[in-house]
């Protein structure tokens, strides 16, 4: 794997010397496995096909409560999921309360996952998360690389990244 | 033994405490002598704050803070200001003991300590030389329509200014309070993040009355038009220049030099043989003084038309002008004349030489370009250089041919680093890809409405050294040919009397809401967004006032019968008015506005009265600020002022790095106490307005917030009820359901919009909604800690 898939996308947002960890479909799935209050948050960048229905069917696939921002929230209702419509920045900054008790009104999340939000509000958020919020994990499974992120999908080509995230949401049989 | 001091018996006598600071408590004076020999009678009665200090107001905003905690989201994880670090702030705090948070602020403080200056340094520049000109008595005269000419100074400073010599004064002031607030962003000074954010908001202030002071000295020094809603129309668009004629360009913001060109030009009648146009709110600024100026465009248009090479030209002022300007106008072979102190350029100060002189040394080349500190003298060296100029420069003002770009992009290697250092990720690699094959479809995407905001970071990142920003102006051209449109030039202040036909209709909801589109040209998607917000506002009759960049946007689009917004709606302050009020300056006039329904519409005294008019503003003027491209250090103090006064804003997705958004948390309850001063009860609130800071990461993201965030407390129901219609129906368009936050805006049945009626119950019904008691006047002044 060449450096160039680990600096970040827009190399500019490079933070500090904490770097996101690398993570493959495999590693992702097992922070997901791990995680006991999970949160997927899908953005406006994967509001159409093919990415919406990769993202619909991680989401089925492990039964994640989902959050959308801006405007994609209709087109993941059409898909059939139930998702909470919020801003980007409102969830980050509910996500960074410990005392927030998470969409489902059952306690604070304790890994986020984000998917298609705009990059450099992304990474913002990301940030926020990295320094406030020291009781949740955040993974990233763009096809950018997210430095900010504690774990991140590489810079990916499109292909690349379908095979990744088709992978994530195959049914286990 | 430990011996310590001995406290004294008996407190001295503080004259700076909270008893002075008492809500209502109005010192008045009945005589007082004010010049030698002379007896006034002052009547104005004088709240409690007069040139406040930096914690005069530290209780108003600890109640702002306390209900729109700062939002932080770090840029960089590292403090890098002193040589005790570089620290990293993770999870850790710095060698001076910093947290990350007050690190946050101090950057936010900082930013709009210089965004403050700036606007400061500009109105002292222009006051300092009116006076020269016209002397410190010259009169403060808006016109028979503007008794309030200064609503921010008098409500500040606690007085009003008569005279040019009274904004001199008004400025000393300013300056003071930003020595004291920069001083606090020195290690080892201020370590709570909230008395940061105080500060910052303090400064916002002290930007909101420096804009004021320069936009009023402009106004009446210079009779640009007064609150005029009927301001002519002016020439806007690249295709409106004549390239035939000499072409003069300013850039930047202060409206001096390119007043004097034209002055020049009139006064040697060669008004009609000469182009002088501006980009930025130099442009608004030198149209409002002489209406033959034309507009290049916003911020944006700066590269792709220097490179254009269609000026002969170019005079800098201030502020917004690309550093490299001087590097970029010497390949084209274009003069370049600084003509202030904020941006010299490094080149030799002429001011003292004679114009002919001068003249002389930029066409024989024998300097790089000139400083010229005296307005007069830019006025007549730039027209004579422009002049010999033009003929000789006639073929570099030609950009080269399509089929040179084509061959350019066939040396693209395709490595894709000029879209991963693009601010906003566009498609440029794509664009030279598909030029290399005669198909030039992709840059003029980029070209049109300035999807590409022309930064040039493509350029200095491509390993072929491709010009990018020349190709892409060089297929623009043709486009740029039909660029012609007409922007209403600047009126200035809102005049009294039009506050006195809308302040009710505002005030109750009946006028939905005043939408302020300012800011910067750092769009997510090019500047037709900004004007699609616009005109979704106005046909939907809110009140949408405009200035710099966002007001030029707004005049680049055209509906089908060609015509701009402007030449649609009317330019008064009411339903569906749209106005452009001005430049940057003239922000201050949109906050004024707000002041000035307080004062006019409910009567409640400016002077001194810094809180009791920001509670009114906050609980009952449904205003809006949209930032949509907010991109300078200027644009953050202008939107951290206005929130002080309680006006909230929507910045774009590029906002966020500010790194400080103050955001409202609906899932409190206990945030939205209020007391309803009528009654002296504390009772439940509302989240109205939710946010003070808010980023959209898209614009239909930010139409529907900013709808919402116009929702305020005193609402009548039938203003409630058109408020939560266009909420409600905005929501749809863009979510395609109810907002299922809309229970927190129905306080009793009378509020639902009777088209959504059904569907509201049904969710009130699901929530378990209960209607409760509207306070009749809501405020947050006597709540716990006054």
């Amino acid at each position: 794997m060449t450096n160039e898939r680990v600096i970040p996308w827009q190399p500019t947002v490079i933070a500090g010397p904490k770097q996101a960890l690398l993570v493959t479909p495999e590693t992702a799935e097992l922070m997901i496995k791990k995680a006991k209050k999970p949160l997927f948050i899908l953005g406006p960048l994967v509001k159409e096909d093919p990415l919406r229905t990769y993202a619909t069917k991680i989401a089925e696939k492990w039964n994640l409560p989902v959050v959308t921002t801006a405007d994609a929230y209709k087109p993941f209702y059409d898909k059939g999921l139930n998702p909470t419509a919020y801003g980007v920045v409102e969830i980050v900054n509910l996500l960074k309360d410990p005392e927030w008790q998470g969409v489902d009104g059952e306690g604070q999340h304790d890994l986020v996952i984000f998917m298609g939000c705009i990059y450099y509000i992304g990474s913002q958020g990301l940030s926020s998360l990295k320094h406030y919020a020291p009781h949740l994990k955040t993974l990233t499974i763009c096809k950018f690389f997210h430095s900010n992120a504690d774990a991140s999908f590489p810079n990916l080509k499109d292909e690349e990244w379908f095979k990744y995230l088709e992978k994530m949401g195959e049914t286990v049989s | 033994m430990i011996v310590v001091a001995p406290k004294p018996k008996t407190e001295p006598k503080k004259f700076k405490d909270d008893f002075w600071k008492t809500k209502d408590f109005k010192i008045s004076i009945g005589k007082i002598v004010e010049k030698e020999g002379e007896i006034s009678e002052e009547k104005t009665p004088m709240g409690p704050t007069p040139k406040p200090h930096v914690t005069d107001l530290r209780s108003w905003d600890m109640k702002l803070l306390g209900r729109y905690e700062p939002f932080y989201a770090p840029f960089c994880d590292m403090c890098c200001l002193c040589t005790f670090g570089k620290c990293d702030l993770l999870n850790k705090k710095g060698a001076c003991g910093i947290s990350s948070e007050a690190q946050q602020a101090r950057i936010v403080l900082l930013a709009c300590n210089i965004g403050t200056a700036a606007h400061a340094g500009h109105a002292r520049h222009l006051v300092h030389h009116l006076i020269g000109e016209l002397g410190e008595d010259y009169p403060l005269d808006l016109g028979l329509n503007i008794d309030i000419e200064a609503p921010i100074t008098r409500t500040i400073i606690g007085k009003k200014p008569e005279n040019l010599g009274d904004l001199a004064k008004t400025l000393n002031y300013v300056e003071e309070q930003l020595s004291h607030l920069l001083s606090a962003c020195h290690t080892g000074q201020e370590g709570s993040s909230l008395d940061f954010e105080s500060k910052a908001l303090h400064s916002g202030v002290m930007d909101d009355l420096a804009r004021e002071v320069g936009d009023i000295a402009q106004i009446v020094a210079l009779n640009m038009p007064k609150g005029d809603g009927d301001a002519p129309l002016v020439e806007m668009g690249v295709g409106t220049i004549d390239n035939d004629k000499p072409v003069i360009l300013c850039i930047g913001h202060n409206v001096v030099p390119g007043a004097s060109i034209m002055d020049y030009l009139d006064e040697t009648g060669q008004e009609e043989d000469f182009e002088v146009c501006g980009i930025c709110c130099a442009a608004i600024d030198i149209s409002r003084y002489n209406d033959r100026a034309k507009v290049v465009g916003p911020l944006s248009r700066q590269l792709k038309f220097i490179r254009s090479g269609v000026a002969d030209v170019i005079i800098v002022d201030e502020q917004c002008i690309r550093t490299d300007v001087l590097e970029e106008a010497q390949k084209k072979n274009t003069a370049v004349i600084a003509t202030t102190d904020k941006m010299c350029l490094g080149l030799p100060d002429m001011t003292d030489k004679e114009p002919d002189i001068i003249v002389s040394k930029l066409l024989n080349n024998e300097i790089e370009g000139a400083l010229i500190l005296d307005s007069e003298k830019v006025g007549e060296v730039s027209v004579k250089v422009a002049k010999i100029l033009a003929p000789k420069r006639e073929k570099l003002k030609l950009l080269p041919e399509l089929d040179e770009v084509q061959k350019m992009a066939a040396e693209c290697t395709e490595c894709g680093w000029c879209n991963r250092v693009c601010p906003n990720s566009k498609p440029m690699m794509e664009a030279v890809v598909a030029a290399r094959d005669g198909d030039f479809s992709g840059f003029e995407k980029l070209y049109l409405n300035d999807v590409c905001y022309s930064c040039g970071r493509c350029e200095q990142e491509c390993e072929r050294e491709l010009p990018l920003m020349s190709m892409l102006a060089k297929v623009g051209e043709k486009l740029a040919k039909t660029e012609k449109f007409n922007i209403r030039a600047g009126r200035g202040p809102v005049q009294d009397v039009e506050i006195r036909r809308v302040g009710a209709p505002i005030v109750l909801g009946d006028i939905p809401g005043v939408i302020a589109i300012v800011g910067c040209s750092n769009y997510p998607d090019g500047g037709k967004e900004v004007a699609e917000m616009a005109k979704e506002f106005l046909e939907r009759n809110y009140i949408v006032v405009a200035t710099g960049c966002g007001a030029m946007s707004i005049g680049e689009y055209l509906d089908e019968e060609g015509k701009t917004l402007y030449e649609q709606y009317t330019g008064d302050f009411d339903a569906r008015g749209l106005l452009n009020i001005g430049s940057c300056v003239s922000n201050a006039h949109i906050s004024g506005a707000c002041i000035k329904i307080a004062n006019i519409f409910a009567k409640k005294p400016l002077e001194g009265n810094f809180e009791e008019i920001a509670d009114y503003i906050l609980n009952r003027v449904g205003a809006c600020g949209i930032a949509w491209g907010a991109y300078s250090q200027k644009a953050a103090a202008i939107a951290t002022g206005v929130n002080r006064w309680g006006i909230p804003v929507v910045v774009g997705p590029h906002g966020s790095k500010y790194r400080r958004l103050y955001l409202g948390r609906t899932d409190k309850k206990e945030n939205w106490k209020i007391k309803d001063m009528r009654t002296g009860k504390i009772m439940d609130g509302e989240p109205a307005p939710e946010h003070l800071v808010y980023a959209a990461e898209n614009m239909g993201e930010a139409i529907v917030m900013t709808a919402k965030l116009c929702i305020r407390p005193t609402d009548t129901g039938k203003g409630r009820q058109i408020k939560l219609n266009h909420y409600i129906d905005l929501y749809k368009r863009y979510y395609g359901r109810l907002p299922p936050d809309i229970h927190l805006f129905v306080r009793n049945e009378k509020d639902i919009p009777i088209t959504y009626k059904k569907d509201v119950k049904e969710i009130l019904e699901e929530v378990g909604w209960e209607p409760r008691e509207i306070p009749q006047e809501p405020s947050l002044m006597g709540m716990d800690g006054d």
